[in-house]
C-alpha cells in the first residue's frame, strides 16, 4: 500500500486556501442528519466539537473525566505560537513554517507545516473573541515573549496556565453546543475500540465508567482526540488518565501508527525523588529564559550549590552552544542533562539532576521582576520539593512530556482507517522528530477550529455512506471482544498491582528507548517488554468488578495496550537507524556527540501497519521532501 | 529532609450511591513526608490491592494543582489546610508522625457521592452551560488586538479565569453554595470588553442555574475564598452581585 | 411584574432583599439610639422627644408600616434562607472545622435575628402597647431598668443585635456589589466600629439609666 498524504498541488502558500475550494461541501440543511462522533475534550477535540456543533452537525463528544473541561491540555504551562509579529522583531508565517520544520529535525511534511503557521493567526483572534485573558502590555495590547528556543518573541501566554485558559475558551464554546443540543456530552466514557463496517470507521464502544455497561454508539464518522501516549514511560508530566487506547484500538483495526519512537524528554522538570512516585511536574521552560542551568566542573562534588565557586561551576549549555546557550531546544537541552549526569557530575540526593539558577537574574532584575515573571512556578516548586529556589538554585531533570509520533493522517487528518480523523497530539502532527515550545498548543487548536470542520465536510459531501445502526453485526462484534478483555483482566487474580507491572514496563522504556538509545539495549529491551506482557497477564491483579466505578480496571485496561504499544515503539526506534530530534541512537553522532540524521536512508515518515495477531507489523514508508527548507544540519552553537 | 511517618487514616467508604456508606480507619506506615497526599493514598491502595480488598476510589489526574479533578474533605477543609493548595498538591510533609487522618468526600446536595470519595460535579458543568462562555462561533473574530484590554483588567480577568473547577468552594461553604465558581466565571467575562454584549443575559441565567441544580445561598461566610486553592477572592461575588442588580432592574433581560 | 418576583426570589435576590431591609433596620437603629439619648436631658427631654414622635401622626405612621413590611420581608427571607441553606447540605462533615472565614456573627446570623425577634416582641409589649396615660413613658423606662434582671436583659440583648450587626453591616454592602478593594477595609472597620457601638451604645444605657435617674 501505498501511503497518498493527499498534499495539494500548486505553490505552498496557496496549497490550503486551493484545497478548501476544492474540497465539497455539505448541504447546509443536511449537516444536521450527519452524526459526528468525537472522542476527547482537550484542545483539539473540544475546539472541533464546539465548531462542527456550530456548524451543525449533530456531535456526540466523548471524555474519560467527569468534566471536558479537565482534559490534559488543562496543564499546558507556556504559552501558545503565532506570526503575528506584533514585536516587530522579524516574524512572518514563512519564518514560524521554516523554524517548526527545522526544529522538528526535517522530519515533517512541509505542507502541513506551513498551513499550521498560516492558521496560527486566526487561532489567537479566536481565543482574544471567546476572552482568553491573555497577558498584555500596558497599553491593552497582547504580550508576547520569546519561548523554547525561539529567538524571537512570537508566544502568547496567560500568566503560567495558557492551557488552561485556552481549554477553558474551547471548554465554553463546547458548552455553549450542548446548551443549544449541537453537541451531546458523554464524560466519564472510555472508548475501548473503533467500530468499522464495510472499511469505514463508523462507530465506537465506549465502557460507562460509572456504571461498567458497554455502549455502542454510530455515526458518519469518528474523531480521534484522544492525546499522546507519554505514560507508556509510567513517569511522564501527563496527566495520570493520559493513554493510548482509542489510538491503538484505532491501529488494530487499520489506521497506520506512525513515528512511535519519537518521544520528547522535557528538559526542566522536577527531578524524581521516591519509587513511590506517580508522576513528573514540568518546570516550565520559561524558566530557561533567565535561568542559568550549571553542574560542578568536578564529578562527585557533594557540595551544596552556594559553597561551589563561581570557577568551579560548568554552564555547560552556554558553554557548548554560545549562540543559543540555555535556549537550545529541548531534545538538546535534555541530552546534555543526560550526559552530565552520566559523567558523574549530577547534584542531589540521586545525582539525577542539575542546577537551574536565578541568582544572576535576580541580581540583574531584581526579585520583584522575577517574582513577576515566575511567581506562580517558583511557588509551584517550593510546593514540591520544600525549597525555596529565590535562595537555592532549583534542581531540574529531563522527563517524557510530549509524543511526537501518532496515528498517521493525511492533509486532511484522515488516518488509513475511511472516516477516522485524528487531531492534536494523537496524530502524528507537524512536529516530525522534534516539538517545539508552544506549537502542540497551536496544533491542537489548529485542526480542530480551523481544519476539521473544512475536511472532514469534503469526507461527508464526497463519500457515499450507507445508513449503519447500532444493531449491525459489527457492533455487536466490537462489543463483545471489549467485554471479553475486561472479564480476561478481572480473571488473572495475579499477585501484582498495575502500577507495579507499569512502572516497571517505564524503567524498559526509559533505560532504552529513551533519550539516548542503541541497538543492543533496543533489542534487550523488545524481549523484555514481550516477558513483561506475559508476566501482565499472569500476574496482574484487578480487585473488584466490572459492573461499577473501578479505576484498578480502567487502570490495566491501559496498561495493558501501553505493554502491547511499548514494543511498537521499540520496533520503530530499531528500524529507525539514523538519530534525529528526539530519536537519538548513539552509533549515529558526530564527534561532539549531536545528532546525525541520514536524509538519505531516512527522510520519510515510518508508518505501521497491524498484521494481525502477533505476527510483525509492516512497516510502510512516506517519503518527505524538503523544496522550501533546505536539508541542513540543525546547529544551535 | 525527607522523613517517615506512620498515620492513621479515617476514611470514608460508599459502595455506590445508594449505599449508605461508613468510616474505615487504615494504618498508613513508612509514608515519606516527600510524598504527596494523592501518593499516600496510592500507597494504601496497593497495599488493600495485594490484600484483596477494595482500593478507596478518588478522582484524580493531573497532579499538579490545575486540572481540578481531585479533592477530599482532609480532617474538615477541603484540600487539606495548606492555604492555596489542591489535595494533589499537598505534601506529607505538613503532618506529623501519628497523626490521624479524616477524609471525607466534599458534601453537596448538587454532589451526590458515586462511590468513596468520588462525587459528581456535573452540576458545575450545567452552570457553565447555562452561559459561562462567549457566543462567538469558529471564523468571525475579528483582529486580536482589535479591542485594547487595559492590562489590569486583563489580569483581574485572569485571577477570576484561574478556577479550577475543583468545587471546593461548594464543600466548604456552610451552605452548599456556588458562589464563588459562578461568580468566578461571570467576573472573568464581565472585566472584559469580549465578554460585555452578553454580560446581562450571562448573569441572569447563571443565578438560574446555580438555583436550579440545589446549591445553597451565599452568606458571605467566605470560607470559600479560605479554602479555594487558587485563592479566588469574594469580590467576585460582589461583582456577581452588582452584574446581576444592573442586567435584573436596569437591562432588558429577564 | 412577574420578572421582578423571579429576580427577587432567586438566591441573589433574597440576599438584596435581606440586605435592603437591613440596612433600614440599621437606619432605624441609628435614630433609635439618638432618641433614647435624651433620657440623659431628663423626664421632660425624654417625654418631650416621645410626643414628638407622637405628633409626627401619619408619617410616623408611614414609618411604622415600612418598619413592619421590611421586618415581614427580612424575617420570612431570613428563615427561607435558613432552611435552604440546610437543605443543600443533606449529609453533613463529620469533623467540620473553619478555615477562617466565618465569624461568630456569620455563624449565627438566623439565631441572633430570631432572638432580637423574640426581644423586639417583648420589647413592644413592655414600651409601646402599654397605657402611657398613668405613667410616662420616662417613668416606664426608669422604672424597668431599676429592676437589675430586666436591666441585664436588655443589655445582653444588646450584645446580640451587636453580633447580627457585625457581620450584616459589610454582608449587606457585599450582597449590593459595594465591594472595592480599596474601600472594603474601611467597611469591616466600620462594620465592627457599628457592632461596637450597638454594644456599648445600647447597652450601657439600661444600666446608666437604672444607675443616675
Ligand atoms: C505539563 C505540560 C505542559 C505543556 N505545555 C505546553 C505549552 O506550553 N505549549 C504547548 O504548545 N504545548 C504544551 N504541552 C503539550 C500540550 O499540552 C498537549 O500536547 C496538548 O494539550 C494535547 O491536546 P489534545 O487535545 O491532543 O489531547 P489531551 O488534552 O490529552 O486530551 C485528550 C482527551 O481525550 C480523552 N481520552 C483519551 N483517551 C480516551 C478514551 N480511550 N476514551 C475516551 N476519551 C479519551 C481524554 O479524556 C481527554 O479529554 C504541554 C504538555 C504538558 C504535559
Ligand atoms: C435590628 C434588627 C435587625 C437588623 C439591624 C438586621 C440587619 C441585618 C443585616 C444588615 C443583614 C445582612 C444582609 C446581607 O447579608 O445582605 C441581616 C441578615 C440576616 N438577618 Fe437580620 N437584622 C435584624 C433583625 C433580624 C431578625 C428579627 C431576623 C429574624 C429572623 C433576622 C434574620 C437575619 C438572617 C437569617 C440574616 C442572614 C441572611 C443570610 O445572609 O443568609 N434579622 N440582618
Ligand atoms: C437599651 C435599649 C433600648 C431602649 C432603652 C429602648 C427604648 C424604647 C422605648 C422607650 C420605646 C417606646 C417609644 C414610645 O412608644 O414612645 C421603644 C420603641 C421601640 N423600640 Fe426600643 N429600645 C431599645 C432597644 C431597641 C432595639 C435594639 C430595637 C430593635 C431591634 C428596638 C426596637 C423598638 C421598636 C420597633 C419600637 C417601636 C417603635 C414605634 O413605636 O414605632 N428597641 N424603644
Ligand atoms: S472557585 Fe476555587 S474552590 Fe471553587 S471551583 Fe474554582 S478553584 Fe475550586
Ligand atoms: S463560603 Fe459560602 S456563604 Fe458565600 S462567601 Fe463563600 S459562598
Ligand atoms: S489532580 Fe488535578 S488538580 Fe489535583
Amino acid at each position: 500500500m501505498r501511503l497518498d498524504a493527499k498534499i495539494p498541488g500548486g505553490p505552498l502558500p496557496q496549497k490550503w486556501d486551493r484545497h478548501r475550494f476544492e474540497l465539497k461541501l455539505v448541504n447546509p440543511a443536511n449537516k444536521r442528519k450527519f452524526d459526528i462522533l468525537v472522542v476527547g475534550t482537550g484542545l483539539a477535540g473540544a475546539s472541533a466539537s464546539a465548531s462542527l456543533g456550530e456548524l451543525g452537525y449533530n456531535v456526540k463528544t466523548f471524555c474519560i473525566h467527569d468534566s471536558p473541561r479537565r482534559a490534559h491540555s488543562i496543564a499546558a504551562q507556556g504559552g501558545i505560537n503565532a506570526a503575528k509579529n506584533y514585536p516587530n522583531d522579524g516574524d512572518s508565517i514563512w519564518r514560524l513554517f521554516y523554524d517548526t520544520v527545522k526544529g522538528g529535525d526535517f522530519r515533517a511534511r512541509e505542507a502541513n507545516v506551513y498551513r499550521l503557521a498560516q492558521i496560527s493567526n486566526a487561532i489567537i483572534d479566536h481565543c482574544v473573541a471567546q476572552g482568553v485573558p491573555f497577558a498584555r502590555e500596558y497599553g491593552g495590547l497582547l504580550a508576547n515573549r520569546s519561548f523554547g528556543g525561539a529567538q524571537l518573541s512570537r508566544t502568547f501566554y496567560a500568566r503560567g496556565q495558557t492551557g488552561q485558559q485556552l481549554l477553558l475558551g474551547a471548554y465554553g464554546a463546547l458548552m455553549r453546543q450542548v446548551a443549544a443540543g449541537r453537541v451531546r456530552l458523554f464524560p466519564r466514557r472510555e472508548i475501548l475500540d473503533i467500530v468499522v463496517v464495510r472499511g469505514k470507521a463508523r462507530g465506537v464502544v465506549a465502557r460507562n465508567l460509572l456504571n461498567g455497561e458497554i455502549e455502542c454508539h454510530e455515526g458518519h464518522a469518528v474523531v480521534l482526540a484522544t492525546g499522546g501516549y507519554g505514560n507508556a514511560y509510567y513517569l511522564s508530566t501527563n496527566a495520570k488518565a493520559s493513554n493510548v487506547t482509542a489510538a491503538f484500538r484505532a491501529y488494530k483495526r487499520g489506521a497506520f501508527f506512525a513515528n512511535p519512537c519519537f518521544t520528547q524528554i522535557h528538559p526542566t522538570c522536577i527531578p524524581v525523588h521516591g519509587t513511590y512516585q506517580s508522576k513528573l511536574t514540568l518546570m516550565s521552560e520559561s524558566l530557561r529564559n533567565d535561568g542559568r542551568v550549571w553542574v560542578p566542573k568536578t564529578p562527585g562534588d557533594k557540595r551544596p550549590p552556594h559553597q561551589i565557586p563561581e570557577a568551579e561551576r560548568d554552564y555547560f549549555l552556554e558553554r557548548k552552544y554560545p549562540s543559543f546557550g540555555n535556549l537550545v531546544p529541548r531534545d538538546v537541552a535534555s541530552r546534555n542533562v543526560k550526559e552530565q549526569c552520566d559523567q558523574g557530575k549530577g547534584v542531589g540526593p540521586t545525582g539525577l539532576a542539575v542546577y537551574l539558577d536565578f541568582a544572576d537574574a535576580i541580581r540583574r532584575d531584581g526579585r520583584a521582576v522575577i517574582e513577576r515573571k515566575y511567581g506562580n512556578l517558583f511557588q509551584m516548586y517550593e510546593k514540591i520539593t520544600g525549597e525555596d529556589p529565590y535562595e537555592t538554585p532549583m534542581m531540574i531533570y529531563p522527563a517524557v512530556h510530549y509524543t511526537m509520533g501518532g496515528l498517521w493522517v493525511d492533509y486532511n487528518l484522515m488516518s488509513t482507517l475511511e472516516g477516522l480523523f485524528v487531531l492534536g497530539e494523537a496524530n502524528f502532527s507537524d512536529h516530525g522528530a522534534n516539538r517545539l515550545g508552544a506549537s502542540a498548543l497551536m496544533q491542537g487548536l489548529a485542526d480542530g477550529y480551523f481544519i476539521i470542520p473544512y475536511t472532514l465536510g469534503g469526507y461527508l459531501a464526497g463519500t457515499p455512506l450507507e445508513p449503519v445502526s447500532a444493531s449491525d453485526p459489527a457492533f455487536a462484534a466490537t462489543a463483545r471482544e471489549a467485554e471479553e478483555r475486561i472479564h480476561r483482566l478481572l480473571a488473572v487474580n495475579g499477585r501484582r498491582t498495575v502500577d507495579d507491572l507499569h512502572r516497571e514496563l517505564g524503567m524498559v522504556l526509559w533505560n532504552h528507548c529513551g533519550m539516548s538509545r542503541n541497538n543492543e539495549g533496543l533489542r534487550k529491551a523488545r524481549a523484555r517488554v514481550q516477558e513483561l506482557r506475559e508476566e501482565f497477564w499472569r500476574s496482574v491483579r484487578v480487585p473488584g468488578s466490572g459492573r461499577d466505578l473501578n479505576q484498578s480496571l480502567e487502570k490495566a485496561g491501559r496498561v495493558a495496550d501501553f505493554m502491547e504499544f511499548a514494543e511498537l515503539m521499540i520496533l520503530d526506534a530499531l528500524a529507525r537507524q539514523e538519530s534525529c530530534g528526539g530519536h537519538f541512537n548513539e552509533a549515529y553522532q558526530t564527534e561532539d556527540n549531536e545528532a546525525r540524521r541520514d536524509d538519505e536512508r531516512f527522510c520519510h515518515v515510518a508508518a505501521w501497519e497491524f498484521a494481525g495477531g502477533d505476527r510483525e507489523p509492516v512497516r510502510h514508508e512516506e517519503p518527505l521532501a524538503f523544496e522550501h527548507v533546505p536539508l541542513t544540519q540543525r546547529s544551535y552553537k | 529532609m525527607s522523613q517517615r511517618i506512620r498515620l492513621t487514616l479515617k476514611i470514608w467508604r460508599q459502595k455506590g450511591p445508594a449505599d449508605p456508606g461508613h468510616f474505615e480507619t487504615f494504618a498508613a506506615e513508612d509514608i515519606s513526608t516527600d510524598m504527596s497526599f494523592l501518593e499516600m493514598l496510592d500507597v494504601v491502595n496497593e497495599k488493600l490491592t495485594l490484600e484483596g480488598r477494595e482500593p478507596v476510589a478518588f478522582d484524580h489526574d493531573c497532579r499538579e494543582g490545575i486540572c481540578g479533578s481531585c479533592g477530599a474533605v482532609v480532617n474538615g477543609r477541603p484540600h487539606g489546610h495548606l492555604r492555596g493548595t489542591t489535595l494533589c498538591q499537598l505534601h506529607m510533609r505538613h503532618f506529623r508522625d501519628g497523626d490521624t487522618i479524616v477524609i471525607e468526600p466534599f458534601r453537596a446536595r448538587a454532589f451526590p457521592v458515586i462511590k468513596d470519595l468520588v462525587v459528581d460535579r456535573s452540576a458545575l458543568d450545567r452552570l457553565i452551560q447555562s452561559g459561562g462562555f462567549v457566543s462567538v462561533n469558529t471564523g468571525s473574530a475579528p483582529e486580536a488586538n482589535t479591542l485594547p484590554v487595559p492590562p489590569d483588567r486583563a489580569e483581574r480577568a485572569m485571577d477570576a479565569a484561574a478556577c479550577i473547577g475543583c468545587g471546593a468552594c461548594v464543600a466548604a461553604c456552610p451552605n452548599a453554595s456556588a458562589m464563588l465558581f459562578t461568580s468566578a466565571k461571570v467576573s472573568h467575562l464581565a472585566l472584559l470588553p469580549q465578554g460585555r454584549p452578553e454580560a446581562a443575559r450571562r448573569v441572569l441565567s447563571m443565578v438560574r442555574a446555580m438555583d436550579a441544580c440545589g446549591f445553597g445561598n451565599c452568606s458571605n461566610h467566605r470560607e470559600c475564598e479560605m479554602t479555594c486553592p487558587k485563592e479566588i477572592s469574594i469580590v467576585h461575588i460582589a461583582r456577581l452581585n452588582r452584574e446581576a442588580l444592573k442586567a435584573g432592574f436596569l437591562s432588558p433581560e429577564r | 411584574m412577574s420578572w421582578l418576583f423571579s429576580l427577587l426570589g432567586s438566591s441573589v435576590g433574597k440576599k438584596w432583599m435581606m440586605a435592603v431591609t437591613g440596612f433600614a433596620f440599621l437606619g432605624f437603629l441609628a435614630a433609635h439610639f439618638a432618641g433614647n439619648l435624651t433620657v440623659f436631658g431628663g423626664r421632660d427631654a425624654f417625654n418631650g422627644y416621645a410626643e414628638r414622635l407622637q405628633s409626627l401622626g401619619p408619617i410616623l405612621h408611614l414609618f411604622r408600616a415600612g418598619l413592619i413590611a421590611c421586618a415581614l420581608v427580612h424575617i420570612t427571607t431570613g428563615i427561607t434562607l435558613f432552611f435552604q441553606n440546610r437543605g443543600a447540605r443533606p449529609i453533613g462533615y463529620q469533623v467540620s472545622t473553619s478555615a477562617g472565614g466565618r465569624t461568630l456573627g456569620s455563624r449565627t446570623m438566623p439565631y441572633s435575628g430570631l432572638l432580637i425577634l423574640a426581644f423586639v416582641v417583648f420589647h413592644l409589649f413592655h414600651f409601646t402597647f402599654v397605657d402611657k396615660t398613668s405613667i410616662t413613658i420616662f417613668e416606664r423606662v426608669v422604672a424597668a431598668f431599676r429592676q437589675p434582671a430586666l436591666a441585664a436583659l436588655y443589655s445582653a440583648m444588646m450584645i446580640v443585635v451587636a453580633f447580627h450587626v457585625r457581620h450584616g453591616f459589610w454582608s449587606a454592602f457585599q450582597t449590593l456589589g459595594l465591594h472595592h478593594p480599596k474601600y472594603m477595609p474601611w467597611i469591616f472597620a466600620l462594620s465592627l466600629a457599628a457592632a461596637f457601638g450597638t454594644a456599648i451604645g445600647f447597652g450601657a444605657l439600661p444600666i446608666l439609666v437604672a444607675a443616675r435617674m
